[in-house]
């Protein structure tokens, strides 16, 4: 047993010695959260567009006005044609047009109903869907101010259903309440994985792992002594990536610390397995980092972090259920968004640990039969 | 002169084609993640678990549930539960909305301003939530139309969707990962190369030869070059093939600008090459300055009109920012160098400056 206790001395000495470390756990959970928490946005902005008015009347008038008063577009003026609308698209200046059709304001009038064409780039599927949605929330509300102010000769309209939404824990669907808690998990990944594979692969690469191998350390206490330090690392960088979320970002989790904390562990078991049975694959520190660098691209696209799972096809989901990260970062989100308690999330805890479990079992098996 | 440089170029090719694990890596790597970004990152949801009280069991209000069921947007997973285990349902995440239809629902039916349904959406997801409100929005909607027997609107919208008019996510990623992946490979492959040599001591043997240092470097960086643009070239083909992304524009564009575009990624490469000492640095350093920069703010994924001022101004000294447009538009949008003569010319300006740049601090780590 005290000799596992040597090992995690030692990895603590070399640890000291490496200044990279200090900055790993004290400076990069600020600077990472700060620039990917304010870039990753799934929140559509400043949409820029353009207005051709065909009908010049204050009812047309009404709708350039409103589009320019709006803070979810970046309204950049009128246009005269169709043809200098499809250039300003095409150029990659504007993303919308609205196109208001001559005799808008008579038609309005008369009730035959004109058409207001919205002309959308539909490149990025994503944000050229939200911006219509856009248009087409300011048209009706424009829509709904008119019917309001409609002469009362006309009958008084049928009635009509409408819906209250009440968005729960997140009322203003702001995006970084979303992925900050999520950017914590990813760091956490990175610091566990690539710095026990680097680490082991280096002393490979240097030959002092031969070394160890000849003293009378049992390659399970080896692993074991090298898992320990960085387990340390790791969670001393996950509470420096909880204050950074609290300092920069204002978000603290609502949940209870105990339970984020030893769900972290739980998530942790699957990350250091990973770490070693990397290390077991690769020769070099750069073969080492690449191989980290891939699973972990995987880990994150396949795991809620961009995109819900259910947003994908049925085999892909499947795939996500060993990926432990597809549990943490739900664990995350719970705690930190809803508060969630751990009598609702003891399936994901389960699944981790399984998963941990085996990750350390099989890493280990390949350990040892490497020492071999 | 020529055979010097053909002999560095040749001893490149043996080096990469030795590595085959690394070279398996290097070629089935983007062709694995434009699978996975074609399949993984769609944003149209199906099969959203919403749960139904039902106050006012009525025709009425059953014929809106119908309605409801009736699309594979929504699954039905819980029905009139009572309104206080509603935490409990997004605790336990069994459902992500819940829709409240009031007891007066069908006797308000009968007389303007009309009755009010309650959506609660559990927002911890905020772009679902996004769509969940849009969705119920247009089913009330449709709803409204087929209540009242005609539109009851005095004006429609009617969109056009330009370019990508299924808005299909392939479509858009296929083109920016051409710019990932060229920037990856060149960059960081070049700075690797460069750095190993100088790691394990035969650069030196290699600048006491008669080898001119311009030579060197472009006897070393070609092979990657190539590799990086059969690379692109590859994505292209698949991305054409199995997700049937339409090339509108010139192909000939296309290639002409990934060369640019290739050449800015190996100058990177060039310029890291000479910063780091081993090759845990080079890469590391490859990693945060052009990888990282590329996937967060290039517009890669993430819109840059979204970004803070701040990261807007960052966005627009990272390359790929100007190569994304440029692709996507000569893909997706047909354009023509009279379209892109803007995105394009940063382009070569920041080649010029990168190429100057490396020349200059190669030199010096020569002496």
């Amino acid at each position: 047993m005290h000799r596992i206790f040597y090992i995690v001395q030692k990895e603590f000495r070399q640890i000291r010695r490496t200044k990279a470390y200090f900055g790993l756990i004290f400076v990069a959970p600020f600077v990472m959260l700060l620039v990917m928490g304010s870039a990753i946005t799934t929140e559509v902005k400043h949409v820029p567009v353009v207005v051709l008015d065909r009908d010049h009347s204050p009812k047309s008038r009404e709708i350039v006005n409103a589009c320019a008063a709006s803070s979810s577009f970046s309204f950049l003026g009128m246009v005269d044609s169709q043809a200098a609308a499809k250039e300003l698209l095409d150029d990659g200046k504007v993303k919308l047009v609205i196109d208001v059709p001559a005799h808008f304001a008579r038609d309005v009038a008369t009730g035959a109903a004109p058409s207001v064409q919205v002309l959308v780039d539909g490149v990025d599927g994503n944000s050229a869907g939200v911006g219509l949605g856009y248009v087409t929330a300011m048209l009706a509300q424009v829509q709904a101010r008119w019917a309001a102010e409609r002469p009362s000769r006309m009958p008084a309209g049928p009635a009509q259903i409408s819906v209250v939404p009440r968005m729960w824990y997140n009322p203003n669907l702001e995006s970084k309440l979303n992925f900050v808690p999520g950017l914590i998990g990813v760091l956490l990944v990175m610091m566990t994985t690539f710095l026990t594979a680097v680490n082991i692969v280096r002393e490979k690469e240097v030959g002092t792992l031969e070394q160890l191998m000849v003293t009378p350390l049992a390659s399970l206490e080896l692993m074991i002594g090298k898992i320990i330090p960085f387990a340390i690392l790791g969670f001393a960088q996950l509470t420096m990536s909880v204050i950074a979320a609290g300092v920069v970002f204002g978000i603290w989790m609502k949940g209870g610390l105990l339970t984020f904390y030893a769900m972290a562990a739980v998530f942790a078991l699957s990350t250091l397995g990973l770490g070693i049975f990397v290390s077991t694959l690769a020769r070099t520190q750069q073969q080492a980092m690449f191989i980290a660098w891939f699973i972990m691209i995987f880990a994150l696209l396949l795991s809620g972090f961009f995109v819900p799972i259910e947003n994908m096809p049925p085999f892909i989901q499947y795939i996500t259920y060993v990926n432990p990260l597809r549990y943490f970062i739900t664990v995350l989100r719970e705690i930190y968004v809803k508060g969630t308690e751990f009598r609702f999330m003891w399936r994901e805890a389960l699944a981790m640990g399984a998963i941990g479990v085996a990750a350390i079992v099989s890493a280990s098996v390949r350990f040892q039969k490497r020492v071999k | 002169m020529k055979r010097t440089f053909a002999s560095i170029f040749r001893k490149e090719m043996i080096h990469i084609f030795r590595d085959v694990q690394s070279l398996f890596m290097v070629l089935t790597m983007p062709i694995l993640m434009l699978l996975l970004y074609g399949y993984a990152i769609t944003l149209d949801m199906k099969g959203i678990d919403i749960a139904i009280i039902d106050q006012s069991h009525s025709p009425e209000s059953r014929s809106l549930v119908e309605h409801i069921s009736s699309t594979d947007f929504f699954r039905i997973t819980a029905r009139d539960v009572p309104v206080d285990s509603v935490s409990r349902l997004f605790n336990s995440r069994t459902v992500r909305c819940v829709l409240v239809i009031p007891q007066d629902y069908a006797r308000e039916l009968v007389a303007a301003p009309g009755p009010q349904v309650q959506l609660l959406v559990d927002a911890s997801d905020p772009n679902a939530a996004n769509f969940i409100n849009n969705y119920v929005g247009r089913v009330i909607s449709e709803e409204n139309v087929r209540l009242s027997g005609h539109s009851p609107v005095l004006f429609n919208v009617s969109p056009r969707i330009f370019y990508n008019p299924d808005m299909r996510s392939a479509d858009f990623f296929v083109p920016g990962l051409i710019g990932l992946i060229l920037i990856l490979i060149s960059s960081l492959l070049t700075s690797i190369a460069i750095v190993r040599e100088k790691e394990t001591g035969t650069m030196e043997q290699l600048l006491v030869s008669p080898i001119k240092p311009l030579q060197l470097i472009l006897g070393k960086v070609l092979p990657y070059t190539m590799l990086g643009f059969i690379d692109g070239v590859l994505i292209l083909v698949v991305g054409s093939l199995w997700f049937n992304v339409p090339i509108t524009g010139s192909l000939v564009l296309v290639l002409t600008m990934m060369l640019i575009y290739v050449v800015t990624g190996i100058s990177l490469g060039i310029l890291v090459s000479t910063l780091a000492k081993n090759q845990a640095i080079a890469m590391l350093a490859a990693v945060m300055l052009t990888i990282l920069p590329t996937v967060m703010m290039s517009g890669f994924i993430f819109p840059i009109a979204s970004m803070p001022k701040a990261l807007q101004y960052v966005a627009a000294i990272v390359p790929a920012t100007y190569f994304m447009e440029i692709i996507r538009g000569i893909v997706l949008k047909g354009n023509t160098l009279a379209n892109l003569y803007q995105p394009a010319g940063i382009l070569l300006a920041m080649d010029v400056l990168l190429i100057v740049l490396a020349t200059r601090l190669f030199r010096v780590r020569l002496e």
